[in-house]
């Protein structure tokens, strides 16, 4: 079940190596620049964050030796438990950071709609892993929509768009995979391109103000134009090589703000240059190829979407992140995975990247070395 | 179908991964690479600071070593506008409970401006302070300080403030520091003040300004966030000011200041001045202008009620009317006459000339018809027959003077542009230098000056008048006193001065007060020791015949100056025998070989000066040379 022979190490080391990377980073970012130094123990949050790395292997190396097909199995109870998880939250949740995503546990917030991510991810597998010939009708395809829809509303409804988002690229990520056909994927985007923006002009300009801040919540237009500004210095700033590790102006003297969290990339890239940011874009780069690539040598098509699926969303979920540190799309408030503070984020990337392991042990020999 | 199509969506899945870094590559390169070298200055901007360090202010001693300012803590309030409450409500409520306090809108466009307009104008970072009030009551700022949790954002801070002693007594010389005027703004801004600055406004404090303020220190520090300083990177030390030691002693100044005001309740002046200088360097040795005012009110930032009262009082206490005021100097000016006429030939010092109480100078037009001619009247009205210079100085003959200046007759006088070439070789009509501001120059008319000022041309009676300081001649007391210091001293015009000497903080002397002679007078020695003697003969035998001692030889001239002065009815002012009004003046020096003192005493509305402002003067001169007070006289004036 569980042989070093085929343990991948491809998708092993990458994640190691960027979840150090973050340990490293929540220490610069948040405990180097404290007044009184690093705090002690769990007051502290790189060795928080390191200990939910250890978590986060274990749970890594379960899934990996747990055989996939348990997970596609249970579908239905990780559906109703993901719509349970999010119903909790929406009820008890605290409103902290602008958003209720955050269900408070005494010590620590957990954000169950990461754990929901995953869960959908094997659900959307499940629906959509079905024969070709039946892709043909819209039967699995409206499926997946009307089991990914409640999803999205509630965390639409916990004022947590990126995580809305997220969903919305899972389900996206998994209907294209699938290869549901490309005129049921197009009459989507029409009817999407012809609504939004019929939607939009129809709203008066401070309608579509309020809009706008309701898309990006959490942070008032100036708050946000600051962060944006400072990430930007604190990226530019760095240069070829960086400051040194625990040196950036920026970070250290907290111009920049959620330095540890949606804009640690930004402290990344202060501190260790332009060299340093293609070194972890490469690494994040060979992860998500090595996901493409057990998707596309899976023994099954559950296997295939949920690898694929695994690899969308990390995709997705760092490209958006880099792409608001670096500020050519709007701030949505998304970690970076496994890089970003915050035990839900980086114990729920490591199960999927751990499920994914199992489809990988699991696959058949490749056939075609070119793919 | 199947595999192969699944197979390819994976391809494009790829080609899109492969987009999205290279985009973000792309970017990253731009940002780190090409434009690395902007964003490094910015991240620079945000975390270096240029702090000024404050130097502490210089002080002020009298000659005697008598501390006359000292540096006391005072209170600003600012407001760090990040601090302040996020909710608009909140934000709204603590704005108007600082502006209750502090006593000033919320809201105003308009002076005093708002606490909103001043955070408009002056924020540059949110948690970089703005000062919003300087000079806070004491009280009002423990009351801040105490309710700090009620005004999140705004900080109370000690910053220094002067105390005047002796305040009322000094506060024309010293002045008050205030506000950097808009005007003058940029004129500081280039020397490395700040705009909420205090720097002297007026007196020493204003003159001496460079002297005083030292050069402040600069702090280049690495701030967080929070504009908190985190590290020092370099400093330069202020350099405190240096301290001042002023011409005057208070002791001396108080006794001038009692004498004047003794003077003036007799005479019933509500205006008042009186100035000792040393002839011989020009040091002034006491200034007292009444009323006076208190300069500390200046420092605790006055309150509008206090400024108002000040600058509406007609008596014009702010005003230092010993340089600030003109006024037409009367007889006393004669010794300018004097010595022109001495100087140019037109008299000698045994010439004579006869007053016989009345001068009629013929109609120009109608040179012999005497019923048209126009009387000119000496204040003797029975005349003071065949008399020579010294004489007429003596006894204030109005007549002899009216000759020289205009001339009479066959008798060739100085005219006007030759009596007005001494006036202003001696000082009149150009400010002397001294180290106070608002000083005016009074004013020594000419031909061409009538012409363009009234469109009349110039008559020999007003020569006449010009002759006996009256018609158009006006002077500062200060001018007056500077010329009589002429004829004390021999025949030369120094610039007054009031700084005695400057020291650094460690007591070490920069400079020194050095006699800065303005000009020498193009007048021979012989002819100014005749107008001297004139002088001395007027206490001896002439107008100054009250002056009570003789310990030490004084020397003098009377003055009582008519004036014009309008009611409200646009009348003029009258008195019950239908004569002008008068200003009482009366310039004296000692000792007569050596003078050490020459003052000048001037009493607004005062009356006869020989009457009213003499005993004031007497009073300066027994206090100067320790002279006791004689025995009050049985007998008293009728």
């Amino acid at each position: 079940m569980f042989s070093l022979r085929r343990f991948d190490w491809l998708i092993f080391f990458p994640m190691v190596a960027i979840t150090a990377i973050g340990v490293a980073m929540v220490y610069s970012a948040f405990e180097a620049s404290l007044p009184g130094g690093p705090r002690p123990g769990l007051d502290n949050f790189a060795l928080r964050q390191l200990l939910f790395s250890g978590i986060g292997l274990v749970v890594y190396l379960v899934a990996a030796g747990l055989d996939y097909h348990i997970w596609i199995a249970s579908y239905r109870w990780l559906y109703l438990l993901v719509i349970l998880m999010l119903l909790v939250t929406l009820a008890m949740a605290d409103p902290t950071f602008g958003t209720r995503a955050w269900l408070n546990l005494g010590i620590f917030g957990i954000q169950l709609s990461e754990l929901g991510r995953v869960f959908m991810i094997i659900v959307m597998a499940r629906v959509l892993g079905v024969e070709g010939h039946k892709l043909e009708g819209a039967g699995p395809f409206l499926v997946s929509g009307l089991l990914i829809a409640p999803t999205i509303v509630l965390i639409y409804l916990q004022v947590d768009f990126g995580m809305a988002l997220m969903l919305g690229t899972v389900w996206l990520g998994a209907v294209f995979l699938a290869g549901v056909r490309w005129r049921h994927l197009a009459t989507v985007a029409m009817g999407a391109a012809a609504i939004v923006p019929l939607g939009w002009f129809q709203l008066e300009e401070y309608m579509r103000g309020r809009v706008y801040h309701f898309l990006y919540p959490g942070l008032d237009p100036s708050g946000a134009t600051y962060n944006v500004n400072q990430a930007l210095i604190s990226i530019g700033s760095g240069g070829w090589w960086g400051k040194g590790f625990a040196q950036g102006t920026q970070s250290q003297l907290h111009f920049l703000r959620v330095r540890h969290t949606d804009f640690i990339f930004s402290v990344y890239c202060e501190e260790f240059g332009f060299i340093g940011a293609m070194l972890l874009i490469l690494l994040f780069a060979v992860l998500i190829f090595r996901l493409i690539r057990v998707a596309d040598s899976s023994r099954d098509r559950y296997g295939r979407l949920i690898a694929g699926g695994v690899a969308v969303s990390l995709f997705a979920q760092t490209f958006i992140n880099l792409a608001i540190n670096a500020n050519i799309m709007p701030v949505t408030g998304l970690p970076l995975p496994m890089i970003s503070y915050g035990g839900s984020s980086l114990i729920s990337s490591m199960l999927a990247l751990g499920i994914a392991q199992s489809v990988s042990q699991r696959r058949r020999p490749p056939d075609n070395p070119l793919l | 179908m199947g595999d192969l199509y699944v197979r390819f969506r994976a391809v494009l899945l790829r080609i899109v991964v492969i987009i999205g870094f290279v985009v973000v590559g792309v970017r990253l390169w731009d940002l780190q690479v090409v434009s690395s070298e902007q964003y490094l200055d910015a991240a620079d901007r945000n975390r270096y600071r240029l702090l000024p360090i404050e130097a502490p202010r210089g002080v002020i001693y009298d000659r005697m070593g008598h501390l006359l300012v000292r540096n006391v803590p005072g209170f600003a309030v600012y407001i760090i506008p990040g601090d302040l409450p996020r909710d608009p409500d909140e934000y709204a409520v603590v704005l108007e409970r600082l502006a209750n306090l502090l006593e000033m809108p919320v809201d105003s466009e308009e002076s005093p401006r708002g606490i909103t307009q001043i955070l408009q104008e002056r924020t540059i970072g949110p948690y970089l302070r703005v000062r919003i009030a300087t000079q806070v009551d004491r009280q009002v700022a423990f009351i801040i300080e105490e309710d700090h949790l009620e005004l999140p954002g705004v900080v109370v801070m000690a910053e220094p403030q002067r105390h005047y002693y002796d305040a009322p007594l000094m506060a024309h010389i010293i002045g008050y520091m205030g506000r950097i005027s808009a005007e003058r703004l940029d004129d500081y801004l280039e020397r490395g003040y700040q705009p909420d600055d205090s720097v002297g406004v007026s007196g020493i404090e204003r003159t001496q300004e460079a002297i005083l303020a030292g050069t402040k220190g600069q702090k280049h520090i690495e701030v967080n966030v929070f504009g908190r300083e985190m590290a020092v990177i370099a400093s330069s030390d202020p350099a405190p000011g240096h301290s001042v030691y002023l011409t005057i002693d208070t002791e001396f100044q108080a006794q001038v200041e009692d004498a004047l005001r003794r003077g003036m309740a007799i005479a019933r002046s509500e205006i008042g001045v009186a100035i000792a200088m040393d002839p011989r360097t020009g040091e002034i040795l006491s200034m007292v202008s009444l009323p006076t005012f208190d300069n500390n009110l200046f420092s605790g930032g006055i309150s509008v009620e206090d400024f108002v009262a000040l600058n509406e009082d007609p008596r014009r206490p702010l005003v230092n009317h010993a340089i600030s005021g003109q006024y037409p100097p009367g007889s006393t000016f004669k010794i300018v006459p004097a010595v022109a006429a001495l100087q140019e030939g037109v008299v000698h010092p045994g010439t004579t000339l006869e007053c016989r109480g009345t001068l009629l100078l013929p109609n120009r037009f109608f040179p012999n018809d005497m019923s048209q001619a126009q009387p000119f009247r000496c204040w003797r009205r029975a005349g003071h027959g065949h008399i020579n210079v010294a004489t007429a100085i003596a006894q204030s003959c109005n007549i002899f003077f009216y000759q020289v200046g205009g001339g009479f007759m066959d008798f060739p006088g100085l005219g006007i542009s030759r009596l007005g070439e001494y006036a202003q070789m001696m000082g009149f009509g150009e400010s002397t230098g001294i180290e106070l501001s608002g000083e005016a120059v009074g004013l020594v008319p000419s031909d061409r000056w009538k012409r363009q000022t009234f469109g009349e041309s110039w008559y020999t009676g007003d020569t006449y008048n010009a002759s006996i300081g009256q018609s158009f001649v006006l002077s500062t007391p200060l001018q007056l006193l500077n010329a009589t210091a002429v004829i004390a001293n021999g025949g030369t015009l120094y610039r007054p001065q009031l700084v005695s000497q400057v020291v650094d903080i460690e007591g070490n002397v920069v400079s020194t007060l050095t006699p800065d002679p303005i000009r020498e007078m193009a007048i021979s020695r012989e002819n100014i020791e005749v107008v001297r003697r004139g002088m001395r003969q007027t206490v001896t035998n002439g107008t100054a015949w009250r002056w009570t001692f003789d310990d030490v030889p004084v020397s003098a001239k009377t003055g009582t100056a008519e004036y014009t002065k309008l009611d409200e009815h646009g009348q003029l002012i009258m008195d019950q025998h239908g004569y002008l009004p008068t200003h009482a003046w009366f310039t004296a020096f000692a000792p007569y070989d050596d003078p050490e003192i020459v003052l000048v005493v001037f009493l607004d509305d005062g009356g006869e000066g020989s009457q009213y402002a003499l005993p004031v003067a007497e009073d300066i001169m027994r206090a100067y040379f320790q002279i006791p007070q004689a025995e009050p006289e049985t007998e008293l004036e009728p």
